[in-house]
């Protein structure tokens, strides 16, 4: 640990920590853009510069003052130093970061970067979540003496998510980092010279591009690009970033669980943007993850319970269609009945589901029902999986352990299902498409039951179909592959009468006259944590916003 | 915009020579990207300017993304990204030669070509349309106890006087 004088605090810090981060902990604003903490530090955009003191040459022993010349707080880094280099013999280091010759400094190089923007705040994207306009109105000059012709480069499509206002650009090059360290494709790069300086994708000279910034990390520049000059196409225009609200919750693209924050507003999910956990994802997550909640929002969303009649499937009230399956259900033999859960459902979902099965139905037959798998992609700092499920190892684990349930998956789980007679499926995935062997076996089932969130191939077959709910509108746990339990947070309301799919089960099972009584997800967390192996200390409290590892 | 990318037709491949001299030089750089100019060098002699393809070919020679050459290729004046005569004439327009009268030179070479002076994103402008020679200003070529000076390709001609000029295109 290193004992430093940051301004008037006297503070430790670890070993090798910055300035800039020194500071951030301690509610220090240390103004920076090309320094992120994800990524190599050039040191390019000088916003940084602090002011450190040590001893000053020719001066008597002992006397200390500050240095010649300003340092970069991104690339100063502190640390421990022998009893006779220490100043005014405790301190390893002493900064300034609110020193005249700082505050001129950032005035100055903040007008240098303001040069030749085009000060288009009114219409840009970034406006509200901008580290240009907050320094500048933090740190800042009133006013420009710039009084030539701003250079003004061409707007330009960089590939099918990310669009470049090379006008507003300060060329801190994160983004050109960011593809050479963290994704290692490489696109991006500056093209010119000196003050025409612009961030491109290769091209020939007349434009055309040689490849596109498509690599499935992309989303990711945009959120660090610290101006308004990488913008995402998906988000343009949609909507000011302070109308959002946010919750902190996790990604359901895959079984990596990305910590993501979901951005929302009463009519929907406007933008999943990664949230930093540092085993995790540290501060990136994918494009398939980024963009892929816009089934939350879709009109064709299930509102309503549907019933077969004469082989369509019609739109019924909630007390029809529980009665509908009650009915069912009771006409036939425990053995004769199948509970799928879903790995795109939550733990306390799949808690409640075991539940239903075991006491209700006493049955000790459970599948397991997700996505199919998809490619693992493995990028330098960065890896998708292939599982597309959030939540495989929490249902597997939560279906099976509590009760001594056995969980079937794949083929010996499907031979199950064809020989069934009533299935309650809880599926929860967007786009699902059925292989053959799956189609066959749910033909064959004389009662099928899928609760769902969009109609698919599965709600086709269905009898009867119960309108469930996505990630982002229920609370609950995710287990990822790595075994973090991570908390997923309501946003918004499900469309029409969909209910939060353990609800669904809870209702069914009270109308089977079984005594499944909770009232809210952390409840259902409670219980898991005393019943189900390794989830002893996993409930909503202990969770927070970090996540818990599995023993 | 479409997401349409470039579609080299004819790949570029060094010759049997300039493979032989791209071998010798690669082993004078620590690491590959080193090797980047000299390469590029090499490439704009055999393909007289550095297409799409040839920054390909030399980014998998490189072992490097094609951006990081597309970089390199944009950041200096003497790579050209669109074709050039077979004389390129470089003519030093700073502030010796402006006193030695440069312009005059200038002019007089506009006028022999009857061509404009090429800037650095328009090399068309600048070539004849015999697509024998271009004209283009550059800074200081460190001659300027013999100004006014011009660069034809690789060779320097100094003390020029309109007369000399004529001489030399004859000579070209």
């Amino acid at each position: 640990m290193a004992f430093i004088k940051l301004n008037d605090l006297e503070i430790e810090v670890e070993d090798g920590t910055n300035v800039v981060e020194a500071a951030r902990d301690h509610d220090i604003e240390v103004p920076h853009y090309c320094y992120h903490p994800g990524l190599s530090r050039p040191a390019n955009c000088r916003m940084c510069l602090v002011e450190p003191y040590g001893p000053i040459p020719g001066a008597p022993p002992g006397t200390i003052g500050p240095a010649r010349q300003l340092a970069t707080g991104c690339t100063l880094t502190v640390r421990s130093a022998p009893p006779e280099r220490k100043l005014e013999e405790k301190f390893d280091a002493i900064i300034r970061t609110d020193s005249q010759r700082v505050i001129k400094a950032r005035e100055d190089i903040l007008e240098f970067l303001l040069v030749h923007h085009p000060l288009d705040c009114p219409v840009c994207d970034q406006a509200g979540e901008c580290d240009l306009q907050d320094f500048s109105y933090r740190h800042g000059h009133d006013k420009s003496r710039y009084l030539e012709v701003k250079n003004v480069p061409p707007k330009k499509d960089l590939g099918p998510d990310v669009l470049l206002y090379s006008t507003r650009c300060i060329v801190c090059t994160r983004c050109i980092r960011f593809c050479d360290e963290v994704s290692g494709s490489g696109e991006l790069g500056l093209i010119n010279r000196g003050s025409h300086d612009e961030i491109d994708i290769p091209r020939s000279h007349e434009g055309i591009p040689i490849q596109l910034l498509d690599n499935k990390l992309a989303g990711n520049v945009v959120d660090i690009c610290p101006v308004g000059a990488l913008i995402s196409k998906d988000f343009l225009f949609k909507s000011r970033p302070w109308f959002m609200e946010k919750a902190n919750s996790v990604c359901s693209g895959c079984s990596v669980g990305c910590n993501v924050t979901v951005e929302y507003k009463a009519d929907g999910v406007y933008r999943i943007k990664p949230r930093f956990h540092e085993d995790i994802n540290q501060h990136w997550m994918c494009d398939d993850g980024r963009l892929g909640y816009h089934y939350v929002n879709s009109d064709d969303r299930l509102q309503l319970p549907l019933k077969r009649v004469e082989e369509e499937l019609v739109t019924t009230q909630w007390a029809d269609a529980l009665t509908l399956i009650s009915d069912g259900i009771s006409q036939v033999e425990a053995a004769d009945i199948v509970v799928i859960g879903s790995a795109q459902g939550t733990n306390e979902d799949n808690y409640v589901l075991q539940q239903f099965a075991h006491d209700v139905l006493n049955t000790t037959q459970l599948g397991l029902f997700g996505q199919l798998q998809g490619e693992e992609h493995k990028f330098p700092q960065f890896t998708i999986e292939a599982d597309k499920n959030p939540n495989t190892a929490g249902a597997r684990t939560i279906l099976g352990s509590a009760n001594g349930n056995v969980v079937l998956e794949g083929d010996t789980l499907w031979e199950k299902v064809a020989s069934a007679k009533v299935v309650y499926l809880v599926s929860g995935c967007p786009e699902r498409p059925l292989q053959d062997a799956e189609k066959d076996a749910l033909e064959k089932v004389d009662f099928l039951i899928v609760q769902d969130v969009l109609p698919s191939e599965v709600t086709q077959l269905a009898d009867v179909v119960l309108p469930g709910t996505t990630f982002a509108e229920k609370d609950g746990t995710f287990t990822n592959s790595t075994g973090w339990v991570q908390r997923i947070r309501k946003t918004i309301d499900p469309p029409g009468e969909a209910q939060v799919d353990w609800e669904i089960t809870q209702q069914l099972a009270k109308r089977l006259g079984g005594e499944i009584d909770y009232h809210f997800a952390g409840e259902i967390a409670i219980a898991i944590s005393e019943n189900v192996e390794g989830y002893g200390d996993a409930t909503h409290k202990n969770i927070g916003d970090a996540g818990i590892k599995l023993a | 915009m479409s997401d349409e990318i470039i579609q080299i037709e004819t790949p570029f491949q060094f010759n049997e020579e300039n493979k032989r001299e791209f071998d010798e030089l690669i082993g004078r750089y620590p690491v590959k990207e080193a090797a980047m100019l000299p390469t590029l060098h090499l490439a704009q002699r055999q393909a007289g300017f550095i297409s799409p393809a040839v920054m390909k070919y030399v980014a998998e020679l490189l072992e490097l993304s094609v951006m990081k050459v597309k970089d390199v290729v944009t950041f200096y004046p003497m790579f050209f990204e669109e074709p050039v005569g077979k004389y390129v004439i470089r003519i030093c327009h700073t502030l010796p030669c402006a006193l030695r009268d440069c312009k005059v030179v200038l002019e007089h070479l506009k006028e022999k070509l009857g061509t404009d002076v090429a800037s650095e994103t328009n090399l068309a402008k600048g070539t004849t349309d015999d697509g024998k020679f271009t004209l283009m200003k550059v800074e200081c070529l460190a001659s300027c106890d013999v100004a006014p000076v011009i660069m034809v390709n690789d060779d320097l001609y100094k003390n020029l006087t309109p007369e000399k000029v004529d001489e030399l295109l004859e000579n070209l």
